[in-house]
């Protein structure tokens, strides 16, 4: 999990240009939307595009994403339950 | 300034017919254009789009035209449709006549571009699109311009072309707009996860997204003419400022551009007849502009549909095909049917299903665009009354401040202005525009300015090119919307406009070397009239020439009116 968990940070830095940060710098609980990370709709659209790239696993819509996309935390855990690759 | 402008003639080719009457008879039967691919090339076929049902070759006979080349779609379609409006304004000789031909594009020649996989040109000349539109219809001495704001561009064009006629620079305006569907903005708006799987439902609870289309539609203007079938009332373009994607939950932008419309137009909200909304079937879009229907409307909503259920969104065009819309509604006292809407928005204003047998006199018409570029007509049957506007004199225009941002170690200022977290995504192009924006307001003392102008002649190249890029590199799967998301010619307009909080005019030139011209012109014009008292035009261009390097250049330069 932890491993994943580091992968899935490296990959979100990555796909959201989040240039300054390092893994470390992201809370495992803290909000990504709103108050904590700050990330917007479109931040939203490029954790789809990575949950299907790195995972294969396909949101129908941004609603979908709005429940497994509150923290890191909540990503692991849907990834580790859906994912096909 | 003075005088009516008449709408003399139009011409249309969309989804749901090649020309005016096939266009009627659509609407009236209540028949949507929307179905599966038949003419794009892309592997997304599970989408339906509204494609107008002619190919690139058939549209070409039908002109006359041959080429060894691949011609764009966009001058094709638009061609045709400038074809139909002069004929139908009864125009065949302009020799003598002082002529502009004003369209709205973003796909421009983009639909060409995407066809040569092997080097593709860099960025996209959406000026070529109007010059050859112009070429195709007898019209090469005309002058030429175009306006890349993006879904509102055509509706834009039609106000810069009666702006024109009142200002006297003119005898005769061809304006609307020309938009083929292309493999690039289909991908685009794929990546931004708003396109319906099934037909759109504008202003439904279980509306799912849009359904992209493509259309080309012109009116002829005039001023005062004798065969007027409808007149130019009222107009205005205003800027929501809210995201680049996204719409501002209280409909701002909107609210702005149908207040100020009304109050140009001299009329009050209740003797509007018809309202063609921009209702695109987005979540986002149609809750924002029944919040922006409510603050101006009130309980008293006039009768309102959205017509993209018929012939899909045709984006840049969609302006100048829905004007054409209202017109034929006028003439032939209808109200078109929201079609496919049954489920009523909690809250939510309510669309008509159609009637026919009425009186419409003023109808208004909305576009809006991403960035926030939100423009909102009012046409009227009969012929309103003279409006005056006393324009100060042009030497009184005045530079106040000019800065130009054209290398890297120039950027890292931007953070004076921004957060990293607000400049992450932005590539160089970007960083430079609204550093120099930035810094002339700063220079000026001023916090924002009350009108933003662009001008560019290829967009947004690098991050365009990257996405073009990636489309045929990952075969259309698995795209970046943070790229699409700032590919249109309007991006840098937008983001001015959000980053500096307004929500005045906002438009985008792109004509080539021209398109800085236009822009000043039109910056004095808003200066001379006391619609603003300041503007900022931010003027860029960008190349990555083969030898790896990245050449940018963006110039704000902050205008207003010498004080006596």
């Amino acid at each position: 999990m932890e491993e994943l968990i580091n992968n899935l940070k490296l990959q979100i830095i990555d796909a959201l240009n989040l240039e300054e940060m390092t893994p470390d710098q992201i809370d495992n609980d803290a909000p990504l939307f709103g108050e904590g990370l700050g990330l917007d709709s479109i931040d939203a659209l490029e954790l789809i595009v990575i949950l299907d790239k790195h995972y294969g696993i396909k949101l129908k819509s941004p609603a979908e994403g709005k429940t497994v996309f509150k923290s890191i935390n909540c990503i692991a855990d849907y990834i580790e339950k859906n994912r096909t690759k | 300034m003075n005088g009516t402008v008449s709408i003399t003639g139009m011409g249309i080719l969309c989804a749901i017919g090649n020309n005016r009457q096939e266009v009627l008879d659509a609407l009236l039967r209540k028949e949507s254009g929307i179905g599966p691919m038949q003419y794009l090339t892309s592997v997304h076929t599970d989408i339906p789009v509204g494609e107008i049902k002619l190919s690139t070759g058939e549209m070409m006979q039908a002109l006359g035209i041959t080429s060894d080349v691949p011609v764009s779609r966009t001058s094709v379609m638009g061609a045709l449709a400038v074809r139909e409006a002069l004929e139908q304004a009864g125009i065949r000789d302009v020799t003598g006549k002082r002529v502009a031909l004003i369209s709205g594009t973003t796909v421009g020649v983009m639909d060409v571009n995407e066809q040569l996989v092997q080097n593709p040109p860099q960025g996209n000349d959406c000026g070529r699109s109007t010059n050859e539109i112009a070429q195709f219809t007898g019209l090469s001495g005309a002058k030429c311009c175009t306006i890349c704001t993006a879904c509102s561009s055509a509706l834009n064009a039609i106000m810069l072309g009666a702006e024109m006629l009142r200002n006297d620079e003119v005898d005769l305006v061809i304006a609307g707009g020309s938009e083929p569907l292309s493999r690039y903005h289909l991908n685009g708006f794929n990546t931004l996860m708003i396109l319906d799987r099934e037909r759109c439902r504008p202003f439904d609870d279980t509306r799912a997204g849009l359904n992209l289309g493509e259309g080309a539609a012109f009116v002829v203007l005039e001023k005062d003419a004798p065969n007027a079938m409808a007149y130019v009332q009222g107009y205005a373009n205003r800027c929501d400022a809210f995201h680049q994607t996204a719409t501002s939950p209280t409909g701002e932008g909107a609210f702005l551009a149908m207040t100020e419309a009304l109050k140009q137009a001299g009329i009050g909200p209740e003797k509007i007849d018809y309202i063609n909304a921009h209702g695109t079937g987005t979540p986002d879009n149609d809750a924002s502009e029944s919040a922006a229907f409510q603050r101006v409307f009130g309980p008293n909503m006039p009768p309102m549909s959205s017509t993209k259920s018929y012939t899909g969104h045709t984006t840049s065009a969609a302006g100048s095909v829905e004007t054409v819309i209202c017109l034929l509604a006028m003439q032939n006292g209808f109200v078109p049917a929201s079609l496919g809407w049954s489920h009523p928005i909690p809250g939510g204003v309510v669309p008509s299903q159609g009637c026919t047998g009425v009186d419409l006199e003023y109808v208004m018409c909305n576009s809006f665009g991403f960035g926030g570029n939100d423009s909102s007509l009012i046409l009227a049957k009969n012929k309103p009354g003279a409006r005056e506007c006393q324009l100060a004199d042009e030497g009184k225009v005045v530079i106040a401040s000019s800065c130009i941002i054209d290398n890297d170690e120039q950027l890292p200022e931007l953070k004076e202005y921004l957060s990293p977290m607000e400049t992450r995504r932005m590539g160089k192009m970007m960083k430079a525009c609204l550093l120099s924006a930035f810094d002339a307001l700063k220079e000026a003392g001023l916090e924002r300015p009350d009108a933003i102008i662009a001008a560019t002649a290829k967009g947004m190249l690098e991050t365009s090119t990257q996405f073009l890029e990636e489309i045929i590199a990952n075969n259309e799967e698995l795209l970046k919307p943070t790229l699409f998301m700032q590919s249109t010619h309007n991006t840098i307009a937008s983001a001015i406009a959000i980053r500096t909080g307004c929500h005045g005019y906002n438009i985008t030139y792109s004509q080539g070397e021209e398109s800085a011209r236009w822009a000043i012109r039109d910056a004095k014009m808003l200066l001379r009239k006391g619609e603003a008292r300041t503007v900022l035009v931010c003027a860029f261009d960008e190349e990555l020439p083969t030898d790896g390097t990245h050449r940018y250049q963006a110039q704000s330069t902050l205008y207003t009116l010498r004080n006596e």
